[in-house]
């Protein structure tokens, strides 16, 4: 793995040995990844390759889901979240999430921001917390006026941008992005995928996308998720092809499999 | 999955392969015509070169457009970029050897006393030629070790115009001036396009591997 932490600098996330199934059916195999501090991490592969089950091990988002099984370990900050002992509410106040059809609550600009902050008793001024959240998701100039108008009158573009100042205002650590542009018009993806550059210098991010010319723009690092097949019984699961440099993996991977999807031979 | 792309990318790859076979004839013909001093080769080659430039013209308007529409990365990225590269020495040399058509037409070099030296051109000449033709069979097969062969063969065309050069500063007399400038600029020429071919293989190596060094 062309992952080379910098000295000094500890990993956010350590995936070992990382496998998540369904019920019986194994849905990702074998998972080794470590995510660094203030980077944007892109996971792209075909569909079904397990892109947002693995994303969704990094906030225990999975256990949501009924049946679903982890093995291995994820290390967030050298501690394992799936620890005994460990509160996945406080798992995820630490790592924020954004998904893929902008989700805010049927309230107004404000209270959306400010929803998290209230239930976790935030004692500061919640107008000075509400603004520098809606400013850090470059949103601010838009809804200024409008604080107390629904949220629900937001363009879509405003929507997810509003999320993002939502997952902001608990103060993460790491914002997860479940293809956070895949519902949005080009200006809105070039304003959400400009907004990841500045977020970056003060969170760590993790995106999904389909879409691997915003992988290729926006990623520091890339995650090559593939598809294996069991001949026999016809079982599918994900499994992680080449991690590595963003720039690496979109001008010489290293392996067949990275070449031939990231030019567009399968997928 | 994208194969009208593919479909192109391999078109222009065949005629990245067409252009250099161009560039290796007029060469060969531009060489022959000169010290045979045969002014109706000469003219030949002289009107060859617009082929060249039209090919050329095409194959860089049909790369830009593929990087443009279809945003290649990885193999292709890699491909289009050598593909960019070598056009540039192609055309070069085809200019090159342009230029050595046009002074086989300027000068008669069969004159008695340039026997010697319009020998080692005519060796010369072959050699640029032979060593365009292997570099253009290298990207054809895309055949890494024949690639990084090139650069061996290239010290042939240096000794060899180092020689020419030798026999040019022997020559006597102020009638022998014009002709001789004339070859030691064609020797020149010849040796520049050995070196556009290195390049090609240096270009279809960085292609293969990927290690950026081959661009420089």
């Amino acid at each position: 793995m062309n992952n080379d932490l910098v000295a000094g600098e500890a990993p956010v996330f350590t995936a070992k040995d990382l496998s998540v199934y369904y019920g019986s059916n194994l849905a990702l195999k074998g998972v080794d990844l470590e995510i660094r501090p203030r980077r944007i991490t892109a996971i792209i592969g075909p569909s079904g390759c397990g892109k947002s089950t693995l994303i969704r091990c990094f906030n225990r988002m999975n256990e949501l889901i009924p049946g679903a099984r982890v093995s291995g370990e994820v290390l967030y900050h050298g501690e394992n979240i799936y620890g005994a002992g460990v509160d996945p509410v406080v798992v995820r106040r630490r790592i924020g999430m954004v998904f893929q059809r902008p989700n805010p609550f049927p309230k107004s600009v404000y209270d959306n921001v400010a929803f998290g902050a209230k239930i976790n008793g935030y004692k500061g001024d919640m107008d000075e917390l509400v603004e520098r959240s809606l400013r850090r998701a470059a949103l601010w100039d838009e809804v200024k006026t409008k604080l107390k108008k629904s949220a629900l009158d937001l363009s879509g573009g405003q929507q997810q941008r509003l999320c993002i100042a939502r997952a902001i205002a608990v103060e993460p650590d790491v914002i997860l992005m479940d293809e956070p542009a895949s519902a949005l018009d080009p200006i809105a993806t070039a304003r959400i995928e400009d907004l990841m550059q500045e977020l970056k210098k003060d969170y760590s991010i993790v995106i999904v996308t389909h879409n691997m010319q915003q992988a290729a723009r926006v990623s520091d690092e890339t995650a090559f998720l593939y598809t294996e097949v069991d001949e026999t019984t016809a079982a599918r699961w994900g499994i992680l092809v080449e991690f590595g440099q963003t720039g690496e993996i979109f001008t010489k991977p290293r392996d067949k499999r990275t070449e031939d999807y990231v030019s567009g031979r399968f997928g | 999955m994208r194969d009208s792309f593919h479909k192109e990318l391999e078109s222009l790859d065949e005629d990245v392969v067409r252009l250099g076979t161009l560039v290796e004839e007029s060469t060969r013909g531009a060489t022959t015509a000169l010290i045979e001093c045969d002014k109706e080769l000469a003219e030949r080659v002289r009107a060859g070169d617009d082929a060249i430039d039209a090919l050329f013209l095409d194959i860089e308007k049909r790369s830009l457009r593929l990087m443009a529409q279809q945003a290649p990365v990885a193999g292709d990225l890699r491909l289009l970029v050598a593909i960019l590269r070598v056009l540039t020495d192609l055309e070069r040399s085809g200019d090159l050897a342009h230029s050595i058509a046009k002074a086989a037409l300027a000068e008669d070099f069969c004159q008695p006393q340039l026997k010697a030296v319009r020998a080692l051109v005519a060796d010369l000449g072959r050699a640029a030629a032979k060593l365009m033709g292997a570099a253009v069979d290298a990207w054809a097969a895309k055949d890494e070790q024949l690639a990084a062969d090139l650069a061996l063969q290239d010290d042939v065309l240096d000794d060899l115009q180092a020689r020419l050069l030798e026999g040019l500063l022997q020559l006597k007399g102020e009638e022998n001036l014009g002709p001789a400038i004339r070859l030691a600029m064609v020797g020149r020429y010849l040796e520049r396009i050995g070196d556009h071919a290195v390049n090609l293989g240096e270009r279809l190596r960085y292609y293969l591997t990927g290690d950026e060094t081959l661009l420089g």
